[in-house]
């Protein structure tokens, strides 16, 4: 089994999308990439962002309307039919995305073939699930299973992140099931699984014939970076425990093995920032600065001393400080870092950054009610932030 | 695939050899740019510290420590505006390249601090005590010559979404859905008539050569602004043949500047807002009630559109 895709026309698109990066940064010339988009041809229907987006809501219209008929003429089938109907349904969506749009069609991530491969994805996956009568353990798994495999075949990004998601679950959900003793060593389960995961991600990433899957991997990776960090963590573990397990906790106690998960929440950070700084690994940089951020959160949590206010003025002038000294300290190329700006990223449009800013930056003009859109500023703000990472 | 993609090109002759060596020291990642991440940093760095000081400052007034922080505030927003009058290079009508990476950021940092430490000695000292919004509209002002004096895309978009605010109007998504987009009545007609005017004035602009690129961020907000006012208005009053209409135009403009512009954004809203519009006109007229209807009408619109769509998809391309 490989992806639904065909191949040339995968590696054109892959040189050209590269190519037009290397000439909006004025690395190469207009008529070089004119050659080469002459060479490289490439089939795929394949649109902007923007139509992207239309197509996909257009689409998802269309289908519900599709999903409107058929559940007039199934809907009084009974328990025994709907779940059968929506497995086919899904299965035939699946079949109708392979042959007709990608096959023939050559649609590739065009917004339509995504919406139509959601849609597929859910259908399948209620089918399965309300076969067994939406057991736990049933659903969790067609939800690997279906996820993966879209993953796998169709290159989707969004499916990948889903499929670790259901798989952390399954996981999850067996050590909290198997009770007692199982229930205590979930962080630790966690964070060997997911380290194993990312070690494999990293030496398949470098495989030459695995390329195709280079985005794929890299979300894996990213996810199960921060998966680890997660499992490693005192306030996701203690909050966890004491949720799910009816862990109590009186005063003066903490949880088992709480020095362990304190010292864990400071030396994951510090080793993602280690091993992206040593081996120049941009992700394990990224999610280290991620990591950081969540570990001071978690001690302020904690061990806060109020004046929330103070904190936040004390950490913008860090954070400002910091970066400041960093932007002037790489003016030079130090250890293969360096603060010029080689390749534009695709999100990093300045139009963007523009409206992000005036969505979370603007509550500190004067008049009524600027406190409460200021907290609602920072909210957004995360969000922005969690963007370019 | 990246990785060998530069390789490829150059021993195919697409590439000259400097070329190659320049992009295969990045591509392969023996180079690692940290821009991204250092930009993000300090975005989160302004958002912190003025959000911090927006609370702080309000906060022990009349206390030693508070003046003390408030000539410290006013210091360091003279230190950022000495900075960029210092570095920066003079004003020109066209785009200016920042001189340093992190000139925008401290630009922003200053205006920020500027208008945090004006809206309060205006608070403390009451000089406009009888008409706050005056201080909205100065604010603004002064947004909008820092905007234009240094070229900032950031502070243009805070400068018009503080000329709305002085009317009222708040362009901001986040309350889309609480539903508090337009506070008062008739505000929506506040928004279409002050998403026109300075659509009319950010084109002239245009026209004139002067910035050029704020066009798009002008555009933009105003876009925002006239349809979620023509739409608000489509669905509360009486006179909804006319929003109706308003809306057309403001769909045909739209689908205008995009083709202007190659700008698909544009195209999204006017699609979008057509959609709405017509979908409400024949909810009103001819189609009622029966569900399989709107099934249908689904189906054949929206199937409709993306075989236009994939059809003309030439048409669509960027360029």
């Amino acid at each position: 089994m490989k992806h639904a895709y065909n191949e040339v026309n995968l590696h054109n698109l892959a040189v050209i999308k590269e190519s037009k990066r290397w000439c909006s940064q004025g690395l190469i010339e207009d008529t070089q990439l004119k050659n080469i988009e002459q060479e490289y041809r490439c089939e795929f229907y394949h649109p902007n962002i923007i139509i992207r987006i239309l197509l996909f809501v257009a689409t998802l219209f269309a289908l519900s309307g599709v999903t409107g008929f058929f559940a007039l003429l199934f809907g009084n089938g009974g328990e025994k039919v709907l779940p059968l109907a929506c497995l086919i349904y899904g299965v035939v969506s699946f079949a109708i995305l392979d042959r007709i749009l990608i096959s023939r069609h050559r649609h590739y991530k065009s917004g339509v073939a995504e919406a139509l491969l959601y849609h597929a994805c859910a259908f399948s996956i209620i089918g399965l699930s309300w076969m067994a009568d939406f057991n736990t353990y049933v659903v969790l798994t067609s939800c690997l299973i279906v996820f993966a495999y879209t993953a796998f075949r169709y290159l989707d990004l969004l499916t990948t992140i889903a499929a670790i998601g259901s798989f952390a679950g399954l996981l999850f959900y067996t050590c909290y099931e198997a009770g007692s003793i199982f229930q205590q060593v979930i962080p630790f389960v966690f964070i060997f699984c997911f380290g194993a995961v990312y070690v494999i991600t990293r030496k398949l990433k470098a495989q030459t014939n695995l390329q195709v899957w280079f985005l794929n991997m890299m979300i894996v990776e990213v996810t199960s970076l921060l998966l680890v960090y997660a499992a490693g963590n005192y306030l996701v573990v203690r909050e966890l425990s004491i949720n799910l397990m009816n862990l109590q906790l009186e005063d003066g106690q903490d949880i088992p093995f709480a020095f362990l998960f304190y010292s864990l929440t400071i030396i994951i950070p510090v080793a993602c920032l280690y091993i992206g700084i040593k081996r120049k690994d941009i992700l394990a940089l990224r999610v280290s600065l991620v990591a950081i951020a969540f570990s001071v959160f978690t001690f302020k949590y904690y061990y806060g001393f109020g004046h929330p206010e103070i904190t936040l003025t004390v950490a913008g002038a860090l954070l400002f400080g910091i970066a400041l000294l960093l932007f002037n300290y790489l003016k030079t190329m130090r250890g293969g870092f360096t603060r010029e700006n080689h390749l534009a990223e695709k999100w990093a449009n300045l139009n963007l950054q523009a409206f992000v800013i005036s969505q979370t930056l603007g509550g500190n003009q004067p008049g009524a009610g600027s406190q409460i859109e200021t907290g609602g500023g920072g909210k957004f703000g995360g969000g922005g932030s969690t963007d370019s990472f | 695939m990246t990785k060998n993609t530069p390789r490829e090109l150059f021993e195919k002759g697409f590439i000259r050899e400097d070329q190659f060596s320049k992009i295969d020291v990045i591509t392969s990642g023996k180079v690692v740019s940290v821009f991204y991440e250092l930009q993000t940093l300090l975005y989160l760095g302004v958002l912190l510290f003025t959000t911090g000081v927006g609370i702080l400052i309000y906060m022990n007034i009349g206390s030693l420590g508070h003046l003390i922080s408030i000539f410290a505030l006013i210091l360091l927003s003279i230190g950022c505006f000495y900075y960029a009058f210092k570095k920066g290079v003079p004003y020109s009508n066209d785009s200016v390249k920042p001189v340093t990476p992190y000139f925008d950021y401290v630009v922003l940092l200053g205006a920020l601090v500027f208008v945090s430490v004006a809206g309060y000695l205006q608070f403390q000292f009451g000089i406009l005590n009888e008409n706050l919004e005056l201080v909205t509209l100065i604010t603004s002002v002064f947004f909008f010559y820092i905007a234009y004096r240094f070229d900032h895309l950031g502070v243009l978009s805070l400068a018009i979404t503080a000329l709305a605010s002085f009317w009222s109007v708040s362009i901001s998504p986040q309350k889309w859905y609480s539903g508090t987009f337009f506070e008062t009545a008739n505000l929506h007609q506040v928004a279409i008539i002050f998403g026109l005017s300075v659509a009319a004035i950010a084109l002239v602009l245009e026209m004139k050569r002067i910035k050029m690129h704020f066009t798009f961020t002008y555009l933009n907000f105003c876009s925002l602004l006239f349809f979620a006012g023509a739409i608000t208005g489509l669905f509360i009053g009486a006179w909804w043949f006319v929003y109706l209409l308003l809306i057309y135009g403001g769909c045909v403009f739209a689908y205008l500047m995009a083709m202007k512009r190659k700008s698909f954004l544009f195209l999204l809203y006017a699609f979008i807002c057509a959609y709405i519009g017509t979908t409400y006109l024949l909810e009103k007229t001819i189609l009622r009630d029966a569900i399989e209807i709107w099934f249908l009408y689904s189906i054949f619109s929206c199937g409709g559109f993306i075989y236009f769509i994939i059809k003309f998809k030439n048409y669509f391309k960027q360029k």
